[in-house]
């Protein structure tokens, strides 16, 4: 699994609590390759004593999106309870308690915990409200040496933010331990917490999503108006403030809100804010508490045909929604939203300035720097920017003098850095304003790598419309994909064939890693499309040909090529990771050679790649057929793994490639096994197939007719079915027959095309381009 | 001299050898029209084009249309050729059969418009408007409306009009003043004036049926604030004679370059009552039902003129005589030989013939496609021929219209002088041709909607039902003994065609006035490839069968001449405008505004 990621110390956790939280936390403990224990209370009048765990387990088995990485991952969880197997705990190195938020329940179990477990072994809350000196009162000094608080957010394998809050006596060794582990083998981002309510993500946050709702019923707008405006256009998630309220679900508002009332000091701003919403307390109890209720500010009217509707914020009632866009003007400058003095102007402007102001106002109380609150806010609210990024964009001068204008206070903060920004870039070094008045360097964590930070001190070695090359040192160039959604065309494929050149020349291996979210996802099937369209079928033989030979150049460059996917890595983008001698993928990596649902096969190499990776996979039966077969059923189902362990038994990554569960690590981690692979590195042999030819072909047409008799596949998957078993069969050629890798990058090319030219396949690609959805004809 | 003879032979080769009108015959819809039915229609449709219409070309170009105390007289003749017409059925050829129409197909009611266009173009618009508008009113209207209305206006005594310009709008519909307020009975008040109604108001019929563009108040702004109504000249009593009139007058006729026997009328709405088409603010939407329509037949208007243009030249260019051929004299038996015998007069003539032929196998294509679209239950082959016509609608109007003027242009070189003055009768064609490239959308605008609109729909799938076609035709005939040459010089302008079109869709995205840049030159470049491919089609069918045509063999002979003179001498412009299209807009745009 994932070893490199393994830090020292922690062999097993134990999670007490199967809770959403709870259960979600032991899972990623698992997807991390570290046993867990999970244990819970026993329930009166069960049978099974384990039930609760167990139940809390088979429900993260079903969750969507999945809890785990892998079938393997759920099987590091063991269930039990804190009756007859607290005991266990002296096998862990940390245990997590994720139980119901009360105090008197948390301490009387910390004491049984305290009284089971080995010496040194870490403690730690997922407390969202208790503060940790109210948790340790009480308990002996060596449990307050070993206990922390870890916050994490929902759904713990997605969320990458996690805070940390220890206490003053707390071992600073211990707490770098857990933290390690949590940044190494669960892949969280880090991040310190003073020990204050709400930590920080929640405290600025909770506070937004108040004044947006107070605002926008007081300035009589809309859902969707609010929605709209508290969403790209500030680089907030689409679901806004009231889409996100539905997802987080609205029953949480008010216990988060009364226990920021009773633990938050009287001058807070928050008070001022805190208001109770009658309309929210109405939908709460008609069981309108968002998507896991019957619906929330919004809900799909199924009765009058899965109609989107969004309630009235003053008449409670439901209407049909109604897309509300901004001005373009608007829509890119958050500076010309927030002076816009229409509502919707004045709505941002009185959300976000008194937002921002509460964020300032609260550095360093609840973070030593404003570093520590925009990664929070960017990783537990999936903030584009942190508060003082905004401010940096908004001018944090401007900001100040029309918070004096409306009579409200400016914060020290603000104050202090006058004309100033609160980030600055100096010779290449991106620096923040402390609180100390001065400015300071952003750290990053050794073994962490981000290409925004290279490209801050450098230009690139190469660059085209759609892709750059940069140098990233120790002799590794990492070749990127810049256009849109990272699609690939000429632009990459020609500047492949360059950074090729430039590295064979003058550096010791490639990196194929971008920073952005999805790592590409596969060939621009728009620029296809149109050249379909016009009948440009030379054009596109060319390109299909030229990606095959640029793929295939990587493949035997004389320098180590690896490739680090993360995120969506489809169709192209899979398969110049196929081509590399060694993948190191983020643990989120969804893999997949998804053309048969656009009407197409694999026509960059995929198939011979596939074929030989399962030719050579550990245990597969000899003969041509047990390797094509399992291809077939990968690539004409456009299987798509949901992790990139998944990749492995996909043999999208084969044994030896690594995963890494930090998404910041993962350029650092390629770069390492790129070099690593640098002294005496032969390229690949070329592979020979043996292919099953013409009676393969029929027992893998013959599957595909039995799927479409039972309706399961239509008319034109069969037809594509058959060309991609044309090519895995190969061809016309004999059983007895060597066929070449270019022989079989030949059947796939001529099936490409084949298929292109069908119409059902151009309504596909058609479709898809512009509903974002496969057609099934 | 003004002559018309109706080129029903090479109709008829459009019709059926070309397009194929016993694929039509297969749907229940067009069953009846057999090709023996078809070729009667076309060939009574000529003697009326030639017999009626025609004497009344050039007086009615130089008599005009008077404006007297409100009512319009036509020129002397037009209503006793209307009522000719009407009594023919010729009015109602096209028009549904529910409704009182005859039903025949568009490929056949695109013939007989050309023949009325050869021979008065002017005296076509008064049918012609009314078979749009009676389109608009099939497909938008109230039940109630269409029964009151559409009997009447498909039998040919009532008749329509198209109100959409005002003084200060054209193009931009989004700035209409014209009211329409509501009535309790459910009707509406229409005020408002409107300019360059074509048979707007006339002495051809008893009612004239306007629709009108105009805002209901408290709409939207722009053209999602436009409705379309329909404002009667008389109100029509219960038992359907005409009643009292109605609040709308002309108020001044336009005088024009050419077209002078078709009333352009300026017309006020004062109190006029009105019935809403369709629902309120989708006037546009209604509107351009009968815009296509129309832009298909002002493409016909231009080919009927071209080819008149083209007879009239080749009337005059074998009978006078001046000097001698460049080969020696080809004539000794008279004084000079007749000027036909030059190459140049021969590259006018050719022109203008092939221009004419090209354009009627692309309009019978396109007439085609809308016929299957009509008749087909089949949804994919359906959206396949309504894509096509979409696609071809703006290339009918702006490539038949401009070379339907450049045709009548040659004409006037062909006489020489004597084409410069009236009595000839050909200057008459360069004026009447004119306005086809302007009314119905300029040609400029027709370009854009190519560009702009038709090209990126879908990712280029409207571009895919003509280039597949295409493609797939040179792809099975690079290799043919009879035209393998040919389809060699259009796989070069197709090519041309392909790499301009990439061009335009990867440079507009960056900078949609590249788009703009590029329009016309596009426009005739996918109007080139389109007459090209007809042509080598056309030459392919003509070879196949001329071994064994008998009577017909000097038919085909010479079609396949005429496919190879547009593929030698005109296809070839392809390049050129490739070249510039690629070129960009920098050179159009650079100058500062002040500099001109």
């Amino acid at each position: 699994m994932a070893d490199q990621n393994k830090s020292e110390g922690i062999k097993k956790v134990c999670v007490i609590g199967a809770g959403v939280m709870g259960a979600g936390i032991a899972a990623q403990v698992a997807n991390g390759g570290t046993p867990v224990l999970l244990l819970d209370i026993v329930k009166v009048g069960e049978a099974d004593r384990d039930a609760v765990a167990k139940g809390a387990v088979a429900k993260l088995l079903k969750t969507d999106p999945a809890a785990f990485m892998s079938k393997a991952a759920a099987k590091l969880v063991e269930t039990g309870n804190i009756e007859d197997h607290l005991e266990r705990i002296a096998e862990c190195d940390w245990v997590v308690e994720a139980i119901i938020e009360r105090l008197d329940l948390k301490q009387s179990l910390y004491k049984r915990i305290d009284a089971e477990r080995k010496p040194g072994t870490a403690i730690s809350s997922n407390t969202s409200t208790i503060p940790l000196g109210q948790l340790v009162e009480g308990l002996p000094d060596s449990f307050q040496r070993d206990f922390l608080i870890t916050h994490f957010f929902n759904p713990p394998r997605y969320m990458r933010l996690l805070e940390i809050v220890t206490g003053p006596k707390t071992d600073a060794a211990l707490a770098a331990k857990v933290g390690s582990f949590c940044d190494l083998t669960l892949g969280k981002t880090v991040v310190r917490a003073k020990d204050t309510p709400g930590f920080i993500a929640n405290r600025i946050g909770t506070y937004w999503m108040q004044q947006a709702v107070n605002q926008a019923m007081d300035l009589g707008l809309t859902v969707e108006e609010a929605d709209a405006v508290l969403g790209k256009p500030l680089g907030f998630p689409k679901t806004g403030v009231f889409g996100l309220l539905d997802l987080v679900g609205l029953d949480l508002m008010p216990h988060i809100n009364a226990s920021m009332k009773a633990t938050l000091p009287p001058g807070d701003a928050f008070h001022a804010t805190n208001r109770d919403v009658p309309l929210i307390a109405k939908m709460i109890t008609d069981g309108y508490t968002g998507r896991k209720g019957k619906g929330g500010f919004y809900r799909l009217n199924k009765a009058a045909g899965k109609v989107k509707e969004s309630i009235g914020l003053t008449t409670g009632e439901y209407a049909p929604s109604k897309p509300v866009t901004l001005p373009s003007a608007l829509a890119k400058d958050a500076r010309a939203l927030l002076a816009s003095d229409d509502k919707l102007g004045q709505f941002a402007w009185k959300t976000m300035a008194p937002t921002l102001a509460y964020a300032a106002s609260l550095v360093p109380e609840i973070s030593d720097d404003i570093v520590g609150a925009d990664t929070a806010m960017k990783l537990g609210f999936n903030w584009k920017f942190g508060p003082f990024e905004l401010l940096d964009k908004l001018g944090p001068k401007a900001v100040a003098e029309r918070l004096e204008k409306d009579g409200a206070a400016v914060p020290d903060l603000l104050r202090k850095l006058g004309e100033g920004t609160f980030y600055k870039i100096e010779a290449g070094k991106r620096l923040f304003f402390g609180t100390d008045g001065q400015y300071h360097e952003v750290k990053v964590p050794e073994g962490v790598l981000k290409l925004e930070d290279v490209k801050r001190v450098s230009q690139p070695l190469l660059k085209s419309g759609s892709a750059a090359a940069w140098d990233i040192g120790d002799g590794v160039v990492c070749f990127e994909f810049t256009g849109k959604m990272n699609a690939l065309d000429e632009g990459v494929i020609g500047l492949l064939g360059k950074t090729l050149s430039l590295v064979k020349a003058k550096h010791k291996a490639l990196v194929v890693y971008t920073d952005a979210d999805n790592f590409s996802v596969g060939a621009n099937l728009g620029l296809a499309l149109f050249a379909a369209n016009i009948a440009a079928w030379g054009e596109i033989e060319r390109s299909i040909s030229g990606g095959q030979q640029a793929y295939k150049a990587l493949k035997y460059a004389p320098f180590p090529v690896v490739a680090a996917p993360a995120g969506m890595a489809l169709g192209g983008g899979c398969e110049i990771c196929l081509h590399s001698d060694a993948i190191q993928a983020h643990a989120e990596t969804y893999m997949g050679l998804v053309e048969c649902g656009v009407g197409v096969i694999p026509g960059w190499g995929g198939c011979g790649e596939m074929i030989d990776r399962w030719k050579s996979a550990p245990g597969m039966p000899k003969g041509p057929m047990p390797a094509v077969t399992k291809v077939f059923e990968t690539i004409s189902t456009a299987t798509v793994s949901k992790s990139a362990a998944e990749a492995k038994e996909l043999m999208f990554l084969r044994p030896t490639d690594g995963i890494t569960m930090n998404r910041d690590r993962l350029l650092a981690d390629a770069k390492a096994k790129a070099l690593a692979l640098v002294e005496n590195y032969a390229p690949p042999p070329k592979p020979e197939f043996r292919l099953p030819s013409a009676g393969g072909k029929t027992a893998m047409d013959m599957a595909v007719d039995g799927f479409h008799k039972q309706g399961k596949a239509t008319d034109h998957d069969v037809t594509v079915a058959d060309a991609l078993a044309t090519v895995l069969s190969g061809g016309d050629y004999d059983l007895v027959d060597v066929v070449t890798e270019q022989q079989v990058l030949d059947l796939e090319r001529a099936a490409f095309l084949r298929l292109l030219k069908t119409p059902q396949t151009l309504a596909r690609v058609e479709h898809m381009l512009e509903t974002g959805k496969p057609l099934r004809n | 001299m003004q002559t018309y003879n109706a080129p029903l032979r090479d109709m008829r080769f459009v019709l059926h050898e070309l397009h194929g009108l016993e694929k039509l015959n297969a749907f229940p819809k067009y069953a009846d029209f057999t090709p023996d039915v078809v070729d009667s229609v076309l060939e009574e449709a000529a003697k009326i084009a030639s017999e009626v219409l025609l004497p009344l070309n050039a007086t009615g170009d130089q008599e005009g249309c008077v404006l007297e105390n409100g009512v319009v007289r036509t020129p002397k003749g037009f209503k006793e050729a209307y009522n000719v017409f009407r009594e023919g059925g010729w009015a109602s050829l096209a028009s549904d059969p529910e409704w009182g129409g005859q039903g025949l197909p568009e490929s056949v009611n695109k013939l007989v418009e050309e023949m009325i266009s050869a021979t008065n173009c002017a005296f076509g618009l008064y049918p012609g408007l009314t078979h749009g508008a009676t389109r608009a009113l099939e497909g938008h209207g109230s039940e109630e409306l269409k029964q009151t209305y559409l009997p009447k206006m498909i039998e040919g005594t009532w008749s329509g009009s198209m109100c959409l310009t005002e003084a200060h709008c054209g193009t931009d519909l989004g700035l209409l003043r014209t009211r329409a307020t509501p009535n309790e009975d459910g009707s509406y008040r229409i005020d408002g004036s409107k300019i360059f109604i074509s048979a707007g108001e006339h002495d051809l019929t008893e009612n004239i049926v306007h629709l009108v563009l105009a805002k209901i108040p408290g709409g939207p702004s722009g053209v999602k604030g436009i409705s379309l109504f329909l404002v009667p000249k008389f109100l029509p009593n219960a038992d359907g004679t005409v009643g009292p009139r109605n609040g709308v007058v002309c108020t001044g006729i336009e005088h024009k370059m050419g077209l002078k026997g078709s009333a352009t009328c300026q017309l006020t709405f004062e109190d006029a009552q009105g019935w809403l088409i369709g629902q309120p603010h989708k006037g546009m939407q209604a509107m351009f039902t009968m815009m296509n329509v129309e832009r298909l037949s002002v493409g016909v208007q231009g080919l009927g003129i071209g080819e008149a243009a083209y007879q009239a030249g080749v009337a005059y260019a074998k009978d006078r005589l001046q000097g001698r051929s460049l080969s020696g004299a080809k004539r000794p038996d008279l004084a000079a030989d007749p000027i036909i015998v030059h190459p140049d007069v021969r590259r006018m003539l050719m022109t203008m013939r092939v221009y004419a032929e090209g354009s009627r196998a692309v309009g019978g294509w396109v007439a085609h496609a809308m016929d299957v679209s009509e008749a087909t239950d089949d949804p994919a082959l359906k959206e396949e021929m309504e894509d096509f016509i979409a696609l071809m609608t703006p290339v009918v109007k702006a490539l038949f219209t401009d070379l339907g003027f450049e045709a009548s242009n040659l004409a006037v070189q062909v006489y020489g002088g004597h084409g410069y003055i009236r009595e000839h009768g050909v200057e008459q064609y360069v004026r009447d041709c004119r306005i086809s490239q302007l009314y119905e959308g300029t040609n400029g605008i027709q370009a854009l909607d190519l560009v702009g609109r038709k090209l990126p729909a879908h990712m280029g799938r409207y571009l895919r039902r003509f280039f597949h076609p295409v493609s797939e035709f040179i792809e099975a005939n690079r290799d043919d003994a009879a035209v393998g040459k040919l389809v060699e010089q259009l796989e070069r302008a197709f090519g041309a065609l392909q790499l301009s079109t990439g061009q335009i869709a990867q440079a507009s995205l960056k900078d949609p006035e590249e788009a703009g840049a590029a329009a016309t030159d596009y426009l005739r470049l996918i109007g080139l490839v389109a007459m090209g491919y007809m042509f080598v089609k056309s030459a392919k069918i003509a070879a196949e069968k001329a071994p064994t045509a008998n009577g017909d063999a000097g038919f085909y002979a010479d079609k396949i001449t005429s496919a190879r003179f547009f593929v030698d001498r005109i296809l070839p412009q392809a390049t050129a405008l490739f070249l510039a299209i690629k070129s960009g807009k920098a050179s159009m745009m650079a100058l500062e505004e002040a500099a001109f």
